[in-house]
């Protein structure tokens, strides 16, 4: 389901009577004199609410003798809400501009020729300064306290706090003796 | 004693106010479209509420002419409506066509009622 489409839908739904008529088509189907007579709609707004759902996509119509007779679509409602929202969105390469935009603010805004500046105090600028020391590091390979201090001392002189959060961010792994670096999924 | 003036505003008055009330009733309930539909209707009332007035204007205390002036609007009015509500069927326009239906439904109720109105003062 696209973006549109699940908004199209969404607000199909956040309608009472149409909900009503969702709810009677789910026990059968019906044609549209029973749907307003179940209701206690006239006929005309009951087909101006099914065209809304057909048009959604919640509703299926198929002539049925001398009536057109509607039916609940079910494959749509069987997709989840969460399904629906994990799906990509479709502004997720300007989001993600938007994202790589900020992080590279942020590092202009803290590192001065390969320097860091100062620790930031929001928790997520720290994030993306962190993760540009540890690009210093190297994947499987294991580093002494000494080494690491050593590798951060380049950056800041602050390395005990740095090492720490490094950690703490799950940048950095610890067995007590040794680091490494920690691979992303 | 009201005359016939008197009866059609009053009735299109407690119509208006009937449709506004039933309006902020359905939006209340969650049936926005429908409570449209009686913001729809009501615009129809309010319409035939300043021909009313427009009618005595132009035609003073005269009952035969005010009357003459009013159903000649309503056979007019109605014109573009039943136009609009063709062209969208045209196009399969189902939103459209239903409130043209309900301009015209609502038309229709204001003739009988009007003419009702006319028939008992006369």
């Amino acid at each position: 389901m696209t973006e549109a489409e699940a908004i199209s839908l969404f607000k199909c739904l956040a309608d009472k009577s149409r909900l009503q008529i969702l709810k009677s088509l789910a026990v059968e189907d019906m044609y549209v004199e029973r749907l307003a007579e179940r209701l206690g709609l006239t006929a005309p707004t009951i087909s101006f609410h099914l065209k809304k759902l057909s048009d959604a996509g919640a509703v299926t119509a198929c002539k049925n003798q001398y009536y057109m007779m509607y039916s609940l679509n079910r494959e749509i409602f069987r997709t989840s809400i969460l399904e629906i929202l994990q799906q990509e969105s479709d502004e997720a390469g300007e989001q993600e501009q938007r994202d790589a935009d900020y992080r590279q603010r942020v590092i202009d805004a803290f590192f001065e020729y390969g320097k860091l500046k100062s620790i930031p105090t929001q928790l997520k600028k720290e994030r993306i300064v962190l993760e540009v020391i540890a690009e210093a590091f190297e994947f499987d390979r294991m580093y002494s306290e000494r080494e690491v201090n050593i590798i951060i001392a380049d950056f800041h002189d602050d390395f005990c706090t740095i090492r720490r959060d490094m950690v703490g961010e799950q940048l950095l792994g610890r067995n007590g003796r040794e680091y490494w670096r920690i691979k992303r999924d | 004693m009201m005359g016939q003036q008197g009866k059609l505003e009053l009735y299109l008055e407690e119509q208006i106010e009937h449709c506004k009330k039933r309006s902020k009733q359905l939006a209340a309930d969650e049936r926005m479209d429908e409570g449209n539909f009686e913001k729809v209707r009501a615009n129809v009332y309010e319409i035939f509420k300043t021909i009313l007035s427009a009618a005595e204007k132009v035609c003073g205390k005269d009952d035969l002419a005010r009357k003459h002036f009013f159903l000649q609007k309503v056979e007019e009015i109605p014109a573009n409506w039943m136009t609009s509500y063709e062209k969208a069927k045209q196009h399969g326009d189902v939103e459209k066509m239903h409130i043209e239906n309900i301009k015209l439904d609502t038309i229709r109720e204001i003739k009988d009622r009007c003419t009702q109105i006319w028939e008992e003062t006369t």
